[in-house]
């Protein structure tokens, strides 16, 4: 079935078309997860957060202005019921040292050395993610997963954008280092 | 920005990119609709406050322009300015007994206008019962 737009079916369920909903959820599910899970780092947490999300989203539905976009409206309360939810939940510092310092690490029974290299890098960036902090890991996440602008984030987040910019900078910074401090012990690893 | 520094934004790019967002578990669209099944009040419109008491609103502002009309405008039959309102109200003023008003405030209303509040107050009455009646249907 073709996608009929958000306003669309935004105007169904304020009609009092509830099931409509079904439909917002589907589009934008995803979405929402990989935004929850990235911030807090657990599939069960990310499942819950997001689901609180759209219900929250349809608790508040009538209050949505139609004029800006839905997503960025979405992404708002996800990013905000997200990041309330880490801060209560204080979580300890991820070390180094249980990081992998080698690619066979991440060579399975049926895996060949490029795909665990592959399978080693990525572990390296989502590694490097969950080192920043909270608020960073969702600028990190809009950016880079949503491919969202600085404009569209400070939007989401309520955030300046030129503060946007700069604890963008900071964050990149960092994972930038850990990825560095990676590379280094892999290195010495093989030396 | 040196080699090294490109290779690490690669990194951060071609590993975080769209094509490689984590996907909602199943069952996850169908959660959130069982879940919103039990929510007690609907998603529905909220009416803004003038739509929703627009006859109320409208009777409060009529009984304030006749108030201040009372108040303002000459008594003086011959004044043009009451002059068609008052031919107007003539022929009603025959058949309606003439409640005395000088006690209050010590303004001399015309006896009419009291009927006028009292229809205009049964009115709000009425549209705010029948409101509630009716929404109460939905």
């Amino acid at each position: 079935m073709d996608y009929k737009g958000d306003i669309y079916y935004i105007e169904q369920i304020l009609s009092g078309k509830s099931n409509c909903f079904r439909y917002i959820v589907e589009k934008h599910k995803d979405r929402a997860y990989n935004l929850a899970f990235r911030i807090c780092g657990n599939h069960e947490e990310a499942e819950e957060l997001a689901q609180d999300s759209f219900l929250k989203a349809y608790r508040s539905l009538a209050s949505f202005k139609m004029k800006s976009s839905f997503s960025t409206w979405l992404f708002r309360i996800v990013y905000n019921t997200t990041i309330s939810h880490v801060r209560i939940k204080k979580k300890g510092v991820l070390s180094l040292e249980y990081f992998p310092a080698d690619t066979t690490d991440f060579i399975g029974a049926s895996s060949s050395e490029d795909e665990a290299e592959t399978e080693y890098r990525s572990s390296l960036v989502n590694f490097a993610l969950q080192k920043i902090t909270d608020e960073e890991k969702g600028l990190v996440t809009l950016f880079y997963y949503e491919e969202m602008s600085t404009d569209e984030i400070a939007e989401v987040t309520g955030i300046s954008k030129s503060n946007v910019k700069v604890k963008l900078f900071r964050a990149r910074q960092k994972m930038q280092m850990i990825i560095e401090k990676a590379e280094k012990k892999k290195i010495a690893y093989h030396e | 920005m040196n080699k090294q520094e490109e290779y690490k934004e690669d990194l951060l790019s071609q590993y975080m990119s769209p094509d490689s967002t984590e996907s909602a578990p199943e069952g996850f669209t169908t959660n959130i609709m069982n879940r919103i099944r039990l929510e007690k009040v609907p998603a529905v419109r909220e009416e803004k406050f003038l739509k929703r008491n627009l006859v109320p609103v409208i009777s409060v502002a009529v009984i304030v322009v006749l108030i201040v009309a009372a108040l303002f405008v000459p008594g003086n039959e011959s004044d043009p300015t009451a002059l068609s309102f008052l031919s107007l109200l003539k022929n009603l003023r025959a058949s309606l007994p003439e409640p005395d008003f000088s006690w209050l405030l010590k303004i001399s209303l015309p006896s009419v206008l009291s009927y006028v509040f009292i229809g205009m107050f049964a009115l709000i009455f009425f549209d705010r019962a029948l409101y509630r009646l009716f929404h109460k249907e939905k």
